[in-house]
């Protein structure tokens, strides 16, 4: 019971550490020096979800994969104006708001409606450009939703954290929302009729028309304020300076009809685009996803494999609270998803001190796998008798030399296929770093889905490489288990 | 030299949870001599020997190794201790992941920090001494069980101990395999090192032993010469235990 009660307060502690951690992450944005720090740094940093075209999207340009799009030409005059360098980052448009709020960019864009709702968590700019809402349908239907009131008791796609998604669930009488992170996969989802219609912003779904004569366009028919069409750039809250700077460049913009022209660029793109959307085309993106993948893999096992080994030696530790902390390690990373514990070290501790993505991609996932792997070990060191800790002991040996040379090495023989299936899993499950933005093998295929507009066949060629990598590691590992068992 | 005690143990009670294996057990080893320690499974002969390097802790009392109480040590000065006692276990326990060669080597090299070729001559050296030379690059799993056990005596020699602590060196044995191994060990006592040996083997300790102690339910009950011990033995259990084992023969 006593040792329970301990394990409880070691998790208290570690607990609150997290929390206090992200508490103060609240509280740091006192004075506004937002302007001037962007000036000092002489770069912009923006962040945006690049699969919406026209606003955003990734286009493949003399083999160099670029972000382009007329939210892209906003920020270029916007960071022109200012003087600075733009810098993008990308990732999936459920964290932009909370990336401006952490401070890992200086504004987000992304054909962000300044509600109401997110007014109260960031700034925004005024609006740059209002589109109005839509629904995508395929084309086959257009006799059956003429309207928007077909619609009703249908089931209706939108991207998860976006206004059509609030919209459609609350405007449409009797239908279900499904909600996706990716606007590619809400496409798919449409022409395989798993959703009826998808709702989408105007400029968006006219470009998905232009580009694919399977689907057809029908207008909203809500009544929405500008609020609620408008596009606006979205801003950590407190960051007047920055706001006011970037208002200037807006009023030019709308002065000018910069967007038709931006637009129009934007289009021009898309049609590039769609030339060739053969998935060998594409091999480079594949090519440096998986290499990614594989960095990724290889340095969270190096360090999970030593993180772990530290955790397991520590359960066997004399000291209580060495032992308490390992197991309080071990339960709390076990107990929680992977995708939080990227998220948190991404966004979380990267408020206090600045981690790049692919960085706290790693850092997650080796600290992820640790935990596994601890207990793997674990499981290999009380593997091995007792007689052969009886007999080290007996000559003299530390416990540190017996560790070493007697205990581990059998260990790990022990638990060589165990280990094997855990490097496995990893470099299937380093997959979800995407979502902050890391360019691995599922961000690439995703970014080639947007690009092509092909949305199985990407899918269908980053299993085949999962495979082979997966594949290839099995044979090695096989290739070792069998030079172990010949020594003995 | 021989009236030397190196060990000496003084009321030695050992505990395991609510069951208490040793009681009050005093007794000296003197150096050069060959203990032996016999008696019914359960008589607490292999906690005993554990305890004399403290493989097992103590409850109470002393167990002094060259006048030094090892259940007052800790750390550093226990390892030292330990070192200079060399341990053979029923089981053998050869570290399957080394060869024979490295499973000598490694506590020379780890502990006592010889050179790779000094240790390497120390191991060969041994090796040959039990008859092994020629398995020095085998690993301990293609060994018979008699050669298991001749390399994890030699390994214990390696440490150039000035005890061997001997726990039922032969009760996993296949009989055909019993006697090389206490020829090694004859040969051992010959040379004059300190022995305490438990052991069912009652011909092994009649010609070698200088004292046999008989242990039963945790007490040491009788300490004689061997023609005493098995000719003459005064307690009534070892009288019963000894003619039971006679009788087997």
């Amino acid at each position: 019971m006593k040792k329970l009660k301990a394990i409880i307060q070691m998790m208290l502690v570690f607990v609150t550490l997290l929390t206090v951690s992200a508490i103060q992450t609240n509280s740091a944005s006192a004075a506004d020096n937002s302007l001037q720090r962007v000036k000092q740094r002489g770069e912009l940093i923006m962040v945006t979800s690049p699969d919406y075209p026209p606003y955003e999207f990734q286009v493949n340009k003399g083999g160099k994969s670029r972000i382009v799009g007329m939210d892209i030409d906003v920020a270029k005059k916007v960071a022109k104006d200012l003087g600075v360098k733009l810098v993008i980052k990308s990732m999936n448009f459920d964290s932009l708001l909370v990336a401006i709020q952490t401070g890992k960019a200086d504004m987000a864009i992304g054909g962000i409606n300044p509600t109401n709702e997110r007014r109260q968590s960031v700034d925004f700019s005024d609006i740059y450009y209002s589109g109005g809402q839509s629904f995508l349908i395929n084309s086959k239907d257009v006799n059956k939703y003429k309207s928007v009131k077909n619609l009703r008791g249908g089931k209706i796609g939108a991207q998860t954290g976006t206004l059509q998604y609030g919209l459609a669930k609350k405007r449409i009488p009797g239908a279900t929302v499904k909600g996706m992170d990716k606007s590619t996969d809400l496409v798919l989802a449409l022409k395989t009729n798993k959703i009826d219609a998808l709702g989408i912003e105007k400029p968006s779904a006219e470009a998905y028309v232009k580009n694919d004569p399977s689907l057809k366009m029908i207008p909203s028919g809500y009544h929405l304020n500008k609020n609620d069409i408008g596009a606006a750039i979205a801003f950590k809250k407190g960051s007047t300076s920055l706001v006011n700077a970037v208002n200037k460049s807006i009023v030019q913009i709308k002065k000018k009809h910069l967007t038709d022209k931006y637009l129009a660029s934007a289009g021009k793109y898309m049609k590039v685009n769609t030339v060739n959307t053969s998935m060998f085309h594409y091999w480079k993106y594949f090519a440096s996803g998986v290499e990614y993948t594989i960095l990724i893999s290889l340095v969270s096992t190096f360090f999970g494999v030593l993180i772990g080994v530290v955790l397991a030696l520590m359960r066997f530790s004399r000291q209580r609270w060495l032992r308490g902390l390992a197991i309080s390690y071990t339960e709390f990373i076990r107990g929680t998803p992977l995708m939080v514990q990227v998220m948190f070290v991404y966004f979380g501790i990267g408020v206090i001190i600045n981690i790049p993505a692919l960085i706290s991609g790693m850092i997650a996932v080796s600290l992820n796998s640790g935990a596994y792997v601890a207990e793997i070990i674990r499981g290999g060191i009380n593997s091995v008798g007792k007689g052969q800790t009886e007999a080290a002991e007996s000559l003299g040996l530390t416990k540190g030399d017996m560790m070493r040379y007697v205990i581990l090495p059998q260990a790990f023989k022990n638990i060589w296929p165990a280990l094997g299936n855990e490097f496995i899993s990893l470099i299937k499950e380093s997959s979800i770093v995407s979502i902050i933005g890391v360019t691995d093998l599922i961000y690439q295929l995703n970014i080639v889905r947007a690009d092509t507009y092909r949305g199985v066949m990407p899918i269908f060629v980053a299993m085949v490489l999962y495979f082979l990598m997966t594949f290839l590691l099995t044979r090695l590992l096989n290739h070792y288990e069998g030079k172990m068992k010949h020594a003995g | 030299m021989q009236d030397k005690a190196v060990i000496e143990v003084n009321h030695l009670n050992k505990k395991f949870g609510e069951n208490t294996i040793l009681k009050d057990i005093n007794g000296t080893v003197k150096s050069g001599q060959v203990i032996c320690v016999i008696g019914p499974s359960g008589a607490g002969k292999s906690t005993f020997l554990r305890c004399l390097n403290l493989l097992e802790k103590p409850t109470s009392g002393e167990v002094k190794f060259d006048g030094t109480d090892l259940t007052h040590v800790d750390g550093k000065q226990l390892l030292d201790l330990r070192e200079r006692m060399g341990m053979v276990f029923q089981s053998f326990n050869l570290f399957p992941n080394m060869t024979v060669l490295k499973n000598l080597m490694l506590a020379p090299m780890r502990v006592k920090h010889m050179t790779e070729d000094e240790a390497k001559k120390t191991a060969m050296h041994l090796l040959d001494r039990v008859g092994l030379q020629s398995k020095a690059e085998a690993y301990p799993s293609s060994l018979s069980g008699g050669q298991q056990q001749r390399v994890a005596i030699a390994r214990a020699l390696a440490m150039n101990p000035e005890v061997m602590l001997f726990d039922e060196p032969t009760s996993a044995l296949d009989p055909e395999m019993v006697g090389e191994v206490l020829e090694v060990m004859q040969e051992l006592a010959n040379e004059g090192m300190t022995m305490v040996v438990v052991t069912h083997e009652m011909g092994f300790a009649k010609s070698v032993a200088n004292q046999v102690w008989f242990m039963a339910d945790g007490y040491i009950l009788e300490k004689s010469s061997p023609s005493e011990m098995f000719d003459n033995p005064q307690n009534e259990r070892a009288k019963d235990f000894i003619g039971k084992i006679i009788e087997a023969k």
